[in-house]
């Protein structure tokens, strides 16, 4: 069946990364599993909507990160506010204070969520900005001016604790 | 981008491959000119790589089962002819079709209601208006042409 074809192939060649991506944003295995699930039956139900030659890691990063956010929604009770000044407590914050000590692990947990969203699809994805403003939803213009300030605020806590560790 | 550095943005822009060809030219030969600011480029890209090399301790196969487990599910909660039917009245859906069913029910409504409303002119009687009017004006098209008789020459 066609169907499952497209599935098996989408689990074989973006099964890791799209789970490396649901771990980034969760922080958890368990949760992280549950996003990669629900991101690929999305996508085997959808299926026959994917264009060819667009790129399929920005589609499963979109469903993820729709999922990741509804997900918040769900958990806080309340309605999800992306630009929350303060910082959310989010599960990747209590993974990277509990196993990682490196300055910019904890510069990476200090960002908000839509920030760190934003920072690991540029730079550890390499996603264009376009691609970016495709996976969140909003423009170009929008995805420049929120690299620019989570970019602005990693330099900061990096700073801050280069400092305080040497 | 000022006159002689890059702005940091613009720097973060550039190594994102977001300037265009000009510009990129531009900023990468001020680079071999301008320490400062290549000190601010290696500051930036010493972050990225910070980032990649997080990405790449952190990264992880996917738990073992968990493909199956998908492939599963995604077969068992194949949804039938019915939910697939339900599923057209999502509220994505649902929104744009009550306001459509709306606007035809108001549509439909009003022009059953509305009664033909006879216009309450008469025509007739602007034209025998403006005929007597015509014609009772000294100077106007309908009016006599002006002849002087030798009454009017007499004082």
């Amino acid at each position: 069946m066609e169907q499952q074809a497209f599935l098996e192939r989408a689990i074989e060649q973006y099964g890791k990364a799209t789970y490396n991506f649901a771990y980034r944003l969760t922080g958890n295995d368990a949760d992280a599993s549950d996003l990669t699930q629900e991101a690929f039956i999305r996508v085997f139900r959808a299926w026959e909507s994917f264009k060819p030659g667009t790129s399929f890691l920005s589609w499963i990063y979109r469903i993820v990160t729709n999922l990741h956010r509804d997900e918040l929604r769900r958990r806080k009770g309340r309605f999800y506010q992306e630009e929350i000044p303060e910082r959310a407590v989010a599960p990747i914050e209590e993974y990277v204070e509990a196993h990682l000590s490196e300055p910019v692990s904890k510069a990476l947990a200090g960002l908000t969520p839509e920030q760190r969203k934003i920072v690991l699809l540029a730079d550890v994805e390499g996603c264009s900005y376009q691609e970016i403003g495709q996976v969140v939803g909003c423009s170009v213009g929008t995805v420049r001016s929120r690299l620019h300030r989570a970019r602005g605020q990693l330099r900061k806590l990096v700073n801050r604790y280069t400092k305080s560790s040497s | 981008m000022n006159e002689t550095h890059p702005s940091i943005e613009r720097i973060v822009d550039y190594l994102h491959g977001e300037v265009s060809p000009a510009e990129d030219a531009a900023i990468y030969a001020h680079f071999a000119t301008c320490p400062e600011c290549e000190g601010k480029r290696a500051e930036e890209v010493a972050i990225t790589d910070a980032l990649r090399a997080y990405a790449r301790a952190t990264e992880r196969e996917m738990p073992p089962g968990l493909a199956t487990r998908i492939r599963t599910t995604a077969v068992d909660r194949q949804p039938t002819a019915w939910q697939r039917v339900l599923l057209g009245f999502r509220p994505a859906m649902l929104v744009p079709v009550a306001a459509v069913a709306a606007l035809a029910i108001y549509v439909g409504y009003d022009s059953w209601h509305r009664t033909a409303i006879a216009t309450p002119i008469k025509a007739a009687d602007y034209v025998n208006n403006h005929a007597a009017m015509a014609a009772s004006a000294p100077f106007g098209d309908a009016a006599p042409p002006l002849t002087l008789t030798s009454d009017d020459a007499t004082p």
